[in-house]
């Protein structure tokens, strides 16, 4: 709380964004950043609750008032000490979290919360810039030696966090670059991936080793890792797309989401056409797009569609349209469910919603796509008589969600117990999964989530194993 | 208060040597590094009369906690041999800390050589500073002195404090900073020490003035012998693994505390640091389920208070229930409406919180039959009768605190129980503050106090000096409203239960133990964590004392403090509360997020706040909070049948309904015993374990009632009466029930000035005129005890000499102490000298007195008192409202003054043009205004008008002859004048010139 009054006198004031036209023409982020005078206002709006709602909201539990408060004193360096302290990369959330910190502010009661986001961001970005972030080599090794599976944010976290304890850690990615989701997944204009590679080269300083291309229960067996490392943690992601169960749906141009985002990005990354799409290229230009599924990922092809320049796009959504204005006396300081516009809509699609697909248009390829609105009453859909209508298609591209993890492979090799969902069975106390020698932490564990959550999960896990290698643990949760 | 410190041996008084040794004194006890250096060279200096000697309090960290043990035994017998080798002060010191050396909990270490030279006869011989990095703030600082420390250096504290005004370029010079910490911890010392009632550092050092909670008694009596502990719990193991782990974050591995430690989440909740119970989550769910009125949520709620099994937070959570063999259906329990008559709201002002907030929760409770509280500082009188719209705003208690601020004859009428406020949970041994900026026009005026002057109320009420005291405030509140039930708050400490058995024979219908955990929203940090204890301890001790004195039946209990669920309720019943407050539940409830913010007045909320941008965002509503004590009553319905009680009567004090849980696995609290708690004590000649009769208030003896009774015709048709009678000192409280029955007919205007003029003859007893309405005259020939006038609300009080009497009035004391204390208006004339604290906090009284004792017209805050003659000491003490006029003949009044916050003015005998706010009248106007005009301006007139007054009402001599040299007798006139009043004074003139110019235009 830099000024007891600040929140009364100074209104939010957050980061901007890049002309539309000029931010479809390229993949690079376009957030403006905050000038430093003004980041401070917004620092000293920060009250310093009694009860830092911000702090339970985030799910890593970034101390949000404290650095606030050492942002407002210009104490740049302890801010990024502080914010360290609950969360390994800063500069990812800082981007692409979608703040439930902000949601729980206290005031957002009336819409303003601080911009805890784009402080957090500007801290770890100046630590960067700065130099001060470097690699944490650990004084001790252990001797233990730990193969984390998947380099998403949660095995890069539990890897981390492993490797300063002084363990030996091993990373295996399947692909050929690390990063799991945020590589492939999140269009450069969210986040850049230079930003990755920053980070995994601090990890590598600090004794983690990266092997790339190599898929545990394919090119390696998961006996083989049990029999190398001490422990084993499963952190591979959530990556089981929903299909779309309707006829037509294996029309050639009905494609999944991430194959789509993984091409571009691809390309971003300077691969040739050959790298970035083996299976043939997959793009939006001068095609009438549909994205189904209102979500991120959703999100993230219509921005993709329209850099690419497609000649429409539209979103469909099953759910009703939810409220612009959440119901704050009933929601604060949860997570409310309210209608989010992202700067990829900005930049330009229709969004449709409570629309059910029936049936994909198109002889040899996809011409249209025949829909019919939907009600929901007491959670159960009933279709709307008499309101089908077809849209016209030449791209449809799924973004409906993950139903779980890849059984195939690594998880059915293992054996290890599933839940009900059929994710990887572990508690949020100990990680540990049926077999003793096997953690799973992030979205493999709790489903598909944000990236904050899969951090969270590889930080406990982290300390879950070791706690379970060395009989004491020095790691926080 | 005096924070001087003597350092070094107390030699034998009564010795050949007395008087000739040397003793180090320091003007207060925090030690730079460079004051420690000093005693350390003292030797060389001063010949030899000091010899410091430096032990070492760390130990070796190889030997772990187990280590810690023979580590204090090696360090106390080197604090022996050095006392033996005629070392005289011991100089314990941490500064060996470091990678291999883990240093001592300083006060262990401290408590543990001071008992162990008190043990072997040594420790007046020597004198003992500790040098320490782990104290810091003032709990810490205390309770070091508390245990024998004479000195303290805190060089931690130091470097840290000098560590940031480099990083932040603080404007000012290291020693500056070093001395602002300095004097903040003295300030804080000070304060603690007058919590506990103590005046200079060298009492408070090694009074040991501390509860222990959660600590062994073999632990407790080895190296704290002497101080209480209740439920038993860690002991030296548990504390040396506690400080092995602290000493491992600092030099471990862990990279994230590399360079900084976690902040402990004390004040506010941290990740990784200390828990709270209420949290983010908790408040969110109790907030939805309320507003929806969602029972599942409530249940969501109540569970992460409930529950403890991971998180443990209070005694109650380690409490488990014993089931009835065979359960009652719960349609057989009591409904849950008549259980929430049983519920009141804790004592919150209006002033702290918002309009808003305060009517939401009187609104609320009124329409479910329970209670809520006024708090400190009087009630709009607007509320005492329903609003238009049906909504019952009137708080059903009506506090009485120590500073009386509104304590009206009306406000007390309205009550149902009037509630005296002795201490509170939360700050116990602390009046309430409001700083000025929070007291706007209409909490002034509820007040009756003057807008933009903070408001302090005394630490102590000023009329309770012994449990005869109390019992006579409890008499005279009874007088005013022998309806309504009188209330003594008490605060829990081991300790109460003797308090609460003597406040039972005082003659209290209802008792309150508060416990430390409520509340804490505006208190001062100081008294967040370590003032008060948990209900628990004091109602279980409350419950058994009262038994074992045959006087349980006779008064209510009530547990208040930290109470949120059905569970809670539960236990605070089978403890032996009959009645149960809740003070921040119902306010989150209507809307709290717990910003802890109340002292800044920038509550987001809109509930504790007077700023009306931010009062618009309050959103609560009475439904909320009565959805919530219907939640509450509903879950403890639940568990009254599991029990197998149909009613909460029959519930109330059966302890054998409590277990202490179990499986207690927690490595800390594997060690607490709640036996003493849960110790059925025998019922004696009780008649039952819970609230079942009466007490006798012998109001049928009161002169009040003749007076009442030939009051008739004034009461009902307000025509005059005139009444003679004698009077004799078992007459207590005289005029107090016939005002009550004024007011409850006329309110706080009463009746025409002299409708009732009662002339008596004698010695009155104490408490004479307590709280006289408007329209009341009591007209005595003789004296009177203390209290004279006490809570004045418009009456007037006449004390003279007997005609035949010759003794000079300027030195007979004609009233005794305390006389005037809360008077709200009214007039007092007497003909000699009041004894000590005269007028002490009036807040519109105006009096006249022929001198008075020490203390005069302390922390007064309006009206207006004149002294014809000599004062005491201490005049005007924090003083922040009225004026005070001395005649000051031998021009001694300058010394006898407290200059802190008054100025003395010489008055003007010149007549001023302006006419201001209005110029004094001879006779009052009406309860509101006594005539008294522009305090600013016409000294002279005013003084000469209530020379007037005092001569025409007891035809004093004094004023007489004062009159008659009047040119004379003006410029001997001192008047006393507050500075904050003058400054409100002269805004509220500004204010008033704008409006009349924009009327103007």
């Amino acid at each position: 709380m830099g000024k007891e009054t600040g929140f009364l006198e100074l209104d939010r004031k957050d980061r901007t964004y890049g002309p539309i036209d000029e931010r479809l023409k390229s993949y690079k982020e376009f957030i403006v950043p905050l000038p430093a005078e003004a980041l401070k206002d917004q620092a000293s709006r920060c009250m310093n609750c009694g009860v830092p709602h911000c702090h339970t909201g985030c799910p890593v539990n970034n101390i949000i008032p404290d650095w606030n408060h050492l942002v407002y004193e210009n104490d740049f360096r302890n801010a990024l000490e502080v914010l360290h302290s609950t969360n390994n990369f800063p500069e990812f959330t800082g981007r692409i979290c979608p703040a439930p910190c902000e949601a729980a502010c206290t005031l957002n009661i009336i819409d303003q919360p601080v911009t805890i986001k784009s402080i957090e961001c500007a801290i770890v970005d100046k630590g960067w810039q700065e130099g001060w972030i470097t690699p944490k080599i650990p004084a001790k090794k252990t001797g233990k030696s730990v193969a984390v599976v998947g380099s998403g944010p949660a095995g890069l976290a539990c890897a981390q966090q492993l490797a300063r304890a002084g363990h030996s850690v091993t990373v295996f990615e399947k692909n050929d670059r690390v990063g799991g989701l945020m590589r492939y997944g999140i269009p450069d204009f969210k986040m850049e991936k230079h930003l990755i590679n920053r980070r995994a080269a601090q990890m590598e300083a600090e004794g983690v080793v990266f092997k790339t291309s190599i898929e545990v229960g394919v090119s390696v067996s998961v006996n083989s890792l049990k029999e190398n490392f001490d422990a084993v943690v499963f952190a591979g992601g959530s990556e089981d797309a929903r299909r779309l169960d309707i006829p037509g749906a294996e029309l050639p141009s009905v494609r999944l989401a991430m194959e789509f985002l993984t091409q571009q990005n691809k390309r971003n990354a300077g691969d040739d056409e050959l790298r970035a799409a083996p299976r043939g290229s997959l793009t939006a230009t001068g095609k009438h797009v549909i994205v189904i599924g209102g979500g991120d990922t959703g999100s993230d092809c219509v921005g993709t569609s329209n850099r690419q320049g497609a000649a429409s796009v539209t979103q469909l959504e099953i759910m009703p349209k939810p409220p612009e204005h959440e119901n704050k006396a009933m929601s604060w300081p949860f997570w409310p469910l309210k209608l989010r516009t992202s700067t990829s809509h900005e930049e330009g699609c229709e969004r449709d919603w409570a629309v059910l697909t029936r049936r994909v248009v198109g002889d040899n390829d996809v011409q249209g796509l025949e829909c019919v609105r939907v009600e929901w009453k007491d959670g159960k859909m009933h279709e709307v008589e008499g309101s089908e209508f077809t849209l016209q298609a030449d791209l449809i591209l799924l973004a409906m969600g993950f139903v779980g993890p890849r059984k195939a492979g690594m998880i059915s090799q293992s054996a290890v117990d599933l839940d009900a969902r059929g994710n990887v069975k572990a508690d949020t106390e100990q990680y540990q999964t049926s077999d003793e020698r096997i953690w799973a932490c992030g979205d493999m564990r709790r489903g598909q989530s944000l990236v904050v959550w899969a951090i969270r999960e590889g930080r406990q896990c982290a300390r879950a194993v070791d706690l379970a290698l060395m009989g004491a643990s020095d790691l926080p949760r | 208060m005096s924070l001087v410190s003597m350092i070094g041996p107390r030699p034998n008084l009564l010795g050949h040597d007395a008087g000739t040794h040397k003793r180090l004194e320091v003007s207060q006890p925090i030690l730079t590094d460079k004051g420690l250096a000093k005693i350390r060279s003292v030797e060389a200096a001063l010949d030899g009369a000091f010899r410091t000697e430096t032990i070492d309090m760390t130990w070796d960290a190889e030997t772990g906690a187990e280590g810690l043990e023979m580590a204090i035994k090696e360090m106390c017998w080197a604090a022996t041999e050095a006392v033996l080798a005629d070392k005289n002060i011991l100089i314990l010191s941490d500064r060996a800390q470091g990678p291999d050396r883990i240093p001592m909990p300083a006060l262990l270490a401290t408590a543990a050589v001071h008992h162990h030279l008190v043990r072997q006869g040594l420790r007046m011989q020597t004198g003992l500073v500790v040098e320490t990095g782990e104290a810091r703030e003032v709990q810490h600082f205390c309770a070091l002195a508390g245990y024998g420390a004479e000195a303290i250096n805190p060089y931690l504290a130091f470097e840290t404090i000098e560590e940031m005004r480099v990083r932040k370029n603080f404007p000012i010079t290291a020693e500056e900073a070093a001395k602002n910490y300095v004097y903040a911890v003295g300030k804080g010392i000070r304060k603690v020490m007058s919590k506990m009632g103590i005046s200079t550092y060298q009492s408070y050092c090694g009074a040991q003035i501390f509860d222990a909670v959660g600590l062994s008694s073999a632990f407790v009596e080895k190296y704290f012998t002497g101080t209480a502990t209740t439920i038993e719990g860690a002991g030296l193991l548990e504390i040396a693994e506690e400080t092995v782990r602290r000493h491992a974050a600092a030099y471990g591995d862990n990279p994230i505390y590399a360079s900084m430690l976690d902040v402990g989440g004390i004040y506010g909740s941290r990740v990784r640091g200390e828990e709270h119970a209420w949290t983010s989550t908790n408040i969110g769910l109790l907030q939805h389920a309320v507003r929806g009125n969602v029972p599942e949520k409530y249940k969501e709620f109540a569970a992460t208070i409930n529950d403890q099994s991971a998180r443990m937070l209070t005694i109650r959570g380690l409490m488990e229930f014993v089931p009835a063999a065979e359960p009652i259906d719960i349609g057989e329990v009591e409904p849950a409406s008549e259980i929430v008559k049983r519920f009141a709201t804790g004592a919150m002002s209006y002033g702290s919180i918002s309009w808003e907030a305060h009517t939401t929760l009187a609104a609320a409770m009124n329409s479910i039959g329970g209670k809520s509280n006024t708090g400190e500082g009087g009630e709009d009188p607007i509320r005492f009768t329903p609003m238009p719209d049906g909504r019952n705003l009137r708080s059903a208690i009506k506090q009485v605190a120590s500073g009386r601020f509104g304590v009206t004859t009306e406000y007390l009428v309205n009550a149902d129980d009037i509630q005296i406020k002795m201490a509170q949970g939360a700050k116990p041994g602390e009046g309430g503050q409001l700083p000025g900026h929070k007291v706007d026009k209409i909490i002034g005026k509820t007040r009756h106090s003057t807008p933009g002057v903070g408001l302090i109320s005394p630490p102590p009420h000023h009329d309770i000096y012994s449990i005869e005291d109390l019992a006579q405030l409890i008499h005279d509140l009874k007088n005013v409203n022998p309806g309504s039930r009188v209330s003594v708050k008490l605060v829990s400490e081991v300790g109460v239960g003797t308090v609460a058995a003597g406040v039972s024979k005082a003659r209290a219908d209802h008792v309150t133990i508060s416990g430390y955990e409520g509340g804490t929203g505006a208190s001062p940090l100081t008294s967040l964590t370590h003032a008060g204890s948990p209900w628990e301890i004091g109602l279980a001790e409350t419950q058994q004392t009262l038994l074992l004195n045959n006087v349980r039946s006779r008064i209510c209990v009530q547990a208040d403090g930290g109470l949120r669920t059905g569970r809670d309720v539960a236990v605070a019943a089978l403890l032996g509360a009959d009645e149960f407050g809740f003070a921040t539940a119902p306010l989150i409830a209507a809307g709290c997020i717990m910003m802890r913010k109340c002292h800044l007045n920038t509550c987001p909320v809109g509930v504790a706040t007077q700023d009306p941008v931010l009062r618009a965002r309050f959103t609560g509503q009475p439904e909320h909070v009565i959805n919530y004590f219907f939640f509450v009553a509903e879950e403890l319905r639940a568990i009254m049948a599991e029990l197998g009680f149909r009613t909460v009567s029959e519930m109330v004090g059966r302890v054998d309904k409590l277990n202490m849980k179990k499986a207690i696995s927690h490595w800390k609290a594997k060690g607490v015993d709640l036996s003493k708690i849960l110790y059925q004590a025998p019922m004696g000649d009780s008649p039952s374990l819970n609230w079942s009769g009466t007490q006798d208030h012998g109001l049928e003896n009161a002169l009040d009632n003749a007076l009442i009774e030939a009051s008739a015709a004034a009461l009902e048709k307000g025509a005059a009466v005139r009444i003679e009678k004698p009077i004799i000192n078992v007459n207590r409280t005289v005029g107090a029930m016939l005002s009550g029955e004024v007011a409850k007919r006329y309110g706080h205007e009463g009746l025409p000035d002299n409708t009732i003029y009662i002339t008596l003859t004698g010695v009155a007893g104490q408490s004479f005129g307590a709280w006289l309405a408007h329209g009341v005259t009591l007209d005595l020939t003789g004296d009177a005890n203390d209290y004279v006038g006490k809570g004045l609300s418009g009456g007037r009080v006449i004390v003279r000499q007997p005609g035949h009497v010759n003794r000079d009035p300027l030195s007979n004391i004609i009233v005794g102490n305390t006389v005037l204390y809360g008077a709200i208006s009214g007039e007092a004339f007497f003909n000699g000298v009041g004894g000590e604290r005269f007028a002490v906090r009036n807040s519109g009284a105006i009096a006249v007195v022929e001198g008075c004792g020490d203390h005069g017209c302390e922390y007064m805050t309006g009206g207006v008192v004149m002294v014809l003659g000599k004062t005491g000491r201490n005049f005007a003490a924090g003083m922040s409202g009225g004026v005070a006029y001395v005649f000051d003949e031998d021009g001694q009044f300058d010394k006898l003054c407290n200059h802190a916050m008054v100025d003395l003015i010489k008055v003007s005998p010149e007549a001023d043009e302006e006419e201001g706010a209005g110029r004094p009248q001879q006779r009052t106007v009406s309860v509101n205004d006594l005539g008294m005009g522009d305090m600013l301006r016409h000294d002279a007139e005013r003084i000469r008008v209530l020379l007037e007054r005092h001569h025409l009402h007891t035809g004093s001599t004094r004023a007489r002859a004062l009159l008659d040299d009047w040119d004379n007798t003006v410029t001997k006139f001192v008047k006393v004048m507050p500075r904050d009043y003058a400054k409100a004074l002269k805004q509220m003139e500004a204010e008033r010139i704008e409006a009349a110019s924009v009327a103007a235009e």
